[in-house]
């Protein structure tokens, strides 16, 4: 529907906003924002299928305690919008986008930490303002908190989506013969692995057969 | 009173807005607790030791917490009285943070979820099997399943949690302990629908370019359940990205030697 850079990484901060900062209703899930961002891009089969994959690949990424998982709405927005703009309608081109966008995302997850830290300055600012009675802080804090965390992720994809598409659409025109067979393969074969850790996660098979693993 | 506790319920989806190592969900706390506060402590020396109190660290589920800050509303309301002593509230608040966490863990984000994200899954593969050419029609429907049905347990739960935190205050906690008996049940349900849907997609998977990659056509299922069940049982010992990869390389290579 539309093809406009600026769109895409606007929706794609607003999915990965709801992991912690608002809500946690799921939107930052794949099985969510790639079909969504496909159906804009006008493929959602592609947004669907990679939405299934990395949904079931990472079923189990849970923010607990001190751990950062690894933004898996960055993984699937970047791979769909990718596959989407370059190669609409190519399996094998979307693999490609899958491999490429997974290590975006855990760079992404270095600056997140770092953004957590700082608001450890924001949160100081906040109980100093309590002390003293100034509880307006609380809420410039929380505001100028959710305008880094915006700008921070809005700005990454667009810098992911614009120079990480370039790169993708260079490397996989040099892509040999048998490796495109073999990413159109593993466009099949990836979410029979994505199956087993589901069924691994509802932890049935390994209560009947295998209590000492 | 009620117009404070919608607040409060409002702002409890901004429980992690200023996540920190250092004291994790405590601004997100104090900011769903004010409205209260404001409340109850009418002059500002007690509103301000109130608020103070809770600067802490405080670390839970995000779901769950809504119970707690119900807990903790009412134990502030008893102290607004004299009823209740500030040790009393502040240990309370961080025994139950730990279990609470690790409940609202297991359940929503290791059962529930999971679960509509199969059976979202499930459904998309069934609209791919029997929709055919009008999947592209229907398609959208998926991930809007996959929403509201999860929103409708997630934001019942959290307004549930609310309600029996100003209800029953401590006692709620027994409440909370029975919802453990459905983890198992929802862990089967969960269990059979990606059953099916692997079922279903192995019908999509016969109809692939590579239907007779292991050893054949006739074999190919077989080789898919024993690939399934191999995994399940072995996923521990590897990390995702690695199985990625891995599966990618081996079907290059697979490739390949073929070519």
């Amino acid at each position: 529907m539309t093809d406009s850079i600026f769109f895409y990484a606007l929706v794609g901060a607003f999915c990965s906003m709801d992991i912690t900062f608002f809500g946690q209703f799921m939107i930052c899930r794949p099985i969510f924002c790639a079909p969504i961002v496909g159906y804009f891009m006008g493929d959602i089969n592609t947004g669907l299928w990679i939405g299934m994959i990395v949904e079931l690949h990472w079923i189990n990424a849970i923010p607990m305690g001190v751990i950062v998982p690894v933004d898996v709405s960055l993984i699937s927005i970047l791979s769909t919008f990718w596959a989407c703009r370059y190669f609409i309608g190519m399996q094998e081109a979307a693999v490609f986008a899958l491999v490429l966008a997974v290590p975006f995302a855990y760079f992404y997850r270095d600056m997140d930490i770092s953004g957590r830290n700082f608001n450890i300055k924001i949160m100081h600012f906040i109980e100093n303002g309590i002390k003293n009675q100034k509880y307006l802080r609380m809420y410039a804090g929380i505001y100028f908190g959710f305008f880094l965390f915006t700008a921070r992720l809005f700005l990454f994809y667009l810098f992911a989506m614009y120079v990480g598409g370039i790169i993708y659409s260079g490397l996989y025109l040099q892509l040999s013969q048998f490796i495109i067979l073999g990413l159109r393969n593993a466009w099949y074969l990836l979410p029979v692995v994505g199956f087993a850790l589901v069924i691994k996660e509802f932890n049935i098979f390994r209560k009947l057969f295998c209590k000492e693993l | 009173m009620i117009k404070v506790y919608l607040k409060m319920f409002i702002r409890s989806f901004f429980l992690q807005a200023l996540w920190n190592f250092e004291r994790m969900q405590n601004i997100g706390f104090i900011y769903i607790l004010k409205p209260f506060l404001d409340k109850v402590y009418l002059d500002d020396k007690s509103k301000q030791e109130a608020l103070m109190r809770h600067a802490g660290y405080f670390n839970t589920h995000p779901y769950m917490a809504n119970l707690l800050i119900a807990i903790v509303a009412s134990l502030e309301k008893d102290k607004s009285e004299n009823k209740e002593d500030t040790i009393n509230i502040s240990s309370i608040k961080n025994q139950m943070a730990g279990p609470l966490a690790a409940i609202g863990d297991s359940l929503f984000f290791g059962t529930l979820r999971p679960l509509v994200a199969c059976f979202s899954i499930l459904i998309m593969l069934l609209f791919m099997k029997f929709l055919d050419q009008n999947f592209q029609k229907y398609a959208i429907f998926v991930p809007i399943i996959f929403i509201i049905t999860y929103n409708i347990f997630h934001i019942a739960s959290r307004a549930w949690l609310m309600f029996i935190g100003f209800k029953f205050n401590r006692d709620s906690l027994s409440i909370i302990s029975s919802v453990k008996i459905l983890m198992p049940i929802i862990k089967y349900i969960g269990f059979f629908i990606s059953t099916v849907a692997l079922f279903v997609y192995l019908l999509i998977f016969k109809s692939s370019p590579i239907s007779s990659l292991f050893f054949g056509s006739k074999e190919n299922d077989l080789a898919i359940y024993i690939i399934v069940f191999l995994f399940s049982i072995i996923f521990n010992r590897f990390g995702v990205v690695f199985l990625i990869y891995s599966v990618i390389i081996i079907c290059s290579l697979i490739s390949y030697l073929r070519i």
